[in-house]
């Protein structure tokens, strides 16, 4: 339902994203993973129509088979909010302070939708209930200020959902919020995907958040999917070097409240630090902080894939494998 | 000098509230209630909560940058307001603090140079050389040449660095690490967290690290105190507390955390 | 222990410094447009001491409101036949003289009062800032007014005028900044390893709202060259015999019939000023700003 290919973006001569391919079925939610510097933001950003003036982009972002890209700027917007739909990190800066809780959700509904009056509000309502906030009617006319972060973000999804989107795209929608608030936001992003048949686009830094929503992941990094497929297969088998170390350096929790093992144990790191935009080495993008490097990785790899749902670029994957 | 037996710091019954918060007969208004907790030199230990919970407050108020309203604060055995004058100073040197967002906690119009000598300059009276600076931006993984720099022109994973290089400076006795790693990406954190921990064995410093992250802290802290809503709900040894929470709170907390975490072995 | 070097040789992505030719290069135009402007009337200012084409309120009295181009008048004489370029000369002395002393003073006492009032206690902040807000509502007209019915006019009224005017802005406008640096981490941090307030709001603070700073000083410095000569236009600045662009404007209103001409002079020479001095703390806030001053690829 939403398939990126050759999509290319440029920002001052500088390439910023290069993804060959990369697919998101209908009713499946997708986790695209990578730590800052890495293009996940951008991504989201290129399927959405959102990058700034000064980006060049090439390549298809096609949607039901319609490739966004060559929409014109208000076709975009019929697609945005009706069909695709957006949350952001940080509720408290996306919901506009000076606006009751009512208005910010129904704007959707008003422009995509013929719904008037009564019907707006009957909708809202039950919008609010579904992403199940506590006496929505009270909650209409109050401003984003008298509401918590995590009810702040439960109105961002409401007003997400609010024209029935096929594609809902969230970038870190719980980086900001409590642990406890997060487990909540995270279980009504499933429930609603289920119910609701929705594609989840999930952007984050974390894997272990990933994990639990998604059942697919692509990893970025420096602008390219290095590995991408079934979460459980990607997490427990990691190919990519740079997969394999993202979870290494990932303090998670203990299994089996093994705590006193755990403890004082070093976490793996990754040597060096993301490059600035531009300072990539050439062909395989990690090979300069990758321990297994060789001077194979000089040229881009080719993709493999391990089974049908796990696809990677590395010569000297982690599990083996052909190279 | 500390007996074994003393706790670098211990608090009773410390309560706490902001200079303009009104104080209701039923106790709202305080950020802190009932406090009481002790620190031994050299354990690590972790501070979990919620936003809210006062735990940045928690740890301004124990090294002495806020002062409590009622209860005692002791540092190496001695109140903290008994310090005084040049006891104040040293107070200050014994206690450093390394801050969440190093963008923040470090001024943009100062060099990583000038940054570095402040804490010298004001608690030791004196300038430090480049070659004392050298030492210590080595200590923490950096060259040398990011005296000259500027903030903007480092990365948050390098400017953390600079941040606890600059509170190490004076030689601390214990370490306040508000939510050091919050703001950094997973790998930069694993490299900032292995460096507080081989800082921490190398200087054997008391280190107290405030966290939202439960994953972190089960990591690093052999004691954990767990907050909420200004008060400490738990505290003891981080695999006991962990693996057997008497209090509810802890409990979801950690259901919370396992369900957005990786299983690690 | 594990080998930490590893770490240490990679983490150095940090950009390098560029040569100096480089760097000037890239310097913001507006600083080279306002700093041309500026030295240009400090210049004419500084000359006229020395040299002007004519001597100082020399009357032509046959050549009254020649045109110019007229022989050995390249702009022309104004009503009194003195020759406009000289006027225009003495009259940059008099404007830089007054919008200098009065922008400085005024910045410098606006700037400790706003910084002050940032740190001071909570409480006290309140009164404090109403009290700046009160000397905002003055009519800066009507105290220059007062001020030369008491000491007469003259330059000194006029600098004090305007200094009397300038100081609540200059206050008014740190306030706010001001806590909000307070605020930061890196304050907090200061007060970590035992610095004062003072300390902290002289060594981090005012740094950190220099560019706030420069740009106010320069409209301070424009706003100053029109206060003047609004001053020197309603006679309540310098009287004759000195010159000024002001007295200058005020002259030509009478002279719209026999030379319209006329008032463009002193009226360009003024905006020009006041445009250059915009320029200037254009320019200057964005070469200080250690983030702007570009040092290479990010």
């Amino acid at each position: 339902m939403l398939n990126l290919r050759n999509l290319r973006v440029t920002i001052d001569d500088y390439e910023i994203i290069n993804i060959d391919e990369l697919t998101l079925q209908a009713g499946s939610r997708l986790g695209l993973v990578g730590e800052s510097g890495s293009g996940k933001t951008m991504t989201a950003k290129a399927i959405a129509g959102l990058l700034p003036n000064e980006a060049k982009v090439s390549g298809e972002v096609n949607f039901d088979g319609q490739n966004l890209l060559t929409l014109g700027d208000r076709e975009l917007a019929k697609v945005r909010g009706k069909r695709i739909g957006f949350v952001f990190q940080d509720p408290a800066r996306s919901l506009n302070p000076m606006m009751r809780i009512s208005k910010q959700v129904s704007e959707a509904i008003r422009i995509h939708t013929d719904l008037k009056g009564k019907a707006v509000t009957a909708k809202v309502t039950d919008l609010l209930r579904q992403v199940q906030l506590p006496e929505p009617e009270t909650l209409l006319r109050r401003y984003p200020h008298q509401l918590s972060g995590g009810q702040q973000q439960r109105v961002m999804i409401a007003a997400a959902i609010a024209a029935d989107p096929d594609l809902l795209i969230a970038d870190e929608p719980t980086t900001a919020l409590d642990v406890t608030v997060q487990e909540e936001i995270l279980r009504l992003l499933i429930s609603l995907s289920e119910q609701r048949k929705m594609s989840l686009l999930f952007v984050s830094h974390d894997l272990g958040v990933v994990r639990f929503v998604c059942n697919q992941v692509a990893v970025i990094y420096g602008g390219n999917i290095v590995e991408a497929g079934d979460i459980d297969s990607i997490i427990n088998r990691p190919q990519h070097r740079y997969t394999a170390a993202l979870l290494a350096a990932n303090p998670g929790m203990p299994k089996d409240d093994n705590f006193s093992a755990f403890i004082g144990r070093r976490l793996q790191t990754i040597t060096g630090s993301v490059p600035a935009v531009g300072r990539f080495p050439s062909g395989c993008r990690f090979r300069n902080r990758c321990q297994h490097a060789s001077d194979k990785c000089a040229t881009t790899p080719s993709v493999t894939a391990s089974s049908p749902e796990h696809r990677y670029l590395c010569w000297h994957p982690a599990q083996g494998g052909q190279s | 000098m500390t007996l074994s037996s003393t706790p670098l710091v211990s608090v009773e019954q410390m309560y706490f509230h902001y200079p303009r918060a009104k104080i209701s007969p039923g106790g709202s208004g305080w950020t802190l209630h009932d406090i009481s907790l002790s620190i031994d030199l050299k354990s690590t230990v972790g501070i979990v909560g919620e936003s809210g919970s006062g735990k940045s407050t928690l740890i301004r108020v124990m090294c002495g940058l806020l002062r409590h309203q009622q209860g005692t604060v002791r540092f190496n055995g001695k109140d903290i307001s008994e310090y005084q004058g040049d006891g104040a100073n040293e107070l200050r040197r014994q206690n450093q603090i390394v801050f969440q967002n190093p963008r923040r906690s470090l001024d943009p119009r100062m060099t990583i140079r000038r940054s570095l000598t402040e804490p010298i300059r004001a608690l030791q009276d004196r300038t430090p050389d480049d070659d004392e600076l050298i030492t210590s931006i080595k200590r923490v993984g950096l060259g040398p040449e990011v005296l000259s720099r500027f903030p903007h022109q480092l990365s948050g994973g390098q400017l953390q660095r600079v941040g606890i290089a600059r509170s190490l400076s004076v030689n601390p006795t214990i370490l306040y690490a508000d939510e050091p790693v919050s703001a950094l990406d997973v790998s930069v954190q694993a490299q900032v967290l292995n460096l507080l921990m081989d800082l921490r064995d190398q200087m054997g410093l008391t280190l107290v690290m405030v966290s939202h992250d439960l994953g972190v802290v089960s990591r690093m802290c052999e004691h954990i105190i767990v907050m909420r809503h200004g008060r400490i709900v738990e505290a003891g040894r981080t695999s006991d507390v962990l693996s057997r929470p008497s209090s509810e709170y802890t409990a979801t907390l950690l259901k919370a955390a396992r369900a957005a975490s990786l299983e690690r072995s | 222990m594990p080998d930490q070097s590893k770490e240490l040789t990679q983490d150095t992505s940090i950009a390098t410094k560029p040569s100096l030719g480089k760097r000037l290069r890239r310097l913001p135009i507006t600083l080279y447009l306002g700093g041309a402007l500026v030295t240009t009337f400090v210049a004419v200012a500084m000359i006229s001491f020395v040299w002007t084409p004519y001597p100082p309120n020399k009357l032509n009295l046959t050549n009254r409101l020649a045109s110019p181009g007229t022989a050995g008048f390249f702009l022309g004489t104004d009503r009194a036949g003195r020759d406009v370029v000289t006027e225009l000369m003495l009259g940059a002395r008099n404007s830089l003289y007054v919008s200098v002393v009065s922008t400085v003073v005024a910045m410098f006492l606006g700037s400790i009062i706003g910084l002050s009032i940032a740190g001071s206690r909570r409480v006290l902040q309140g009164p404090f800032t109403r009290l700046v807000d009160a000397g905002l509502a003055l009519p800066g007209i009507l105290t220059a007014l007062v001020l030369a019915a008491k000491l007469g006019p003259g330059n000194t009224t006029a600098t004090l005028a305007i200094i009397t005017w300038q100081v609540p802005v200059a206050a008014r406008v740190t306030i706010g900044p001001a806590r909000q640096i307070l605020a930061l981490d890196y304050v907090e941090a200061a007060y970590g390893y035992g610095r004062t307030k003072a300390y902290v709001l002289r060594r981090h603070v005012l740094p950190n709202i220099s560019p706030l700073l420069i740009v106010l000083g320069s409209v301070m410095f424009a706003a100053a060259i029109l206060i003047e000569a609004a001053l020197a236009f309603l006679s309540v600045g310098v009287q004759p015999p000195t010159s000024s662009w002001g007295r200058f404007l005020n002259e030509t209103q009478s002279l719209l019939e026999a030379a319209p001409y006329l008032m463009f002079f002193p009226g360009v020479a003024i905006v020009l000023t006041a445009l250059g001095f915009n320029l200037l703390g254009d320019g200057l806030r964005t070469v200080l700003d250690p983030q702007q001053a570009r040092t290479g690829v990010a």
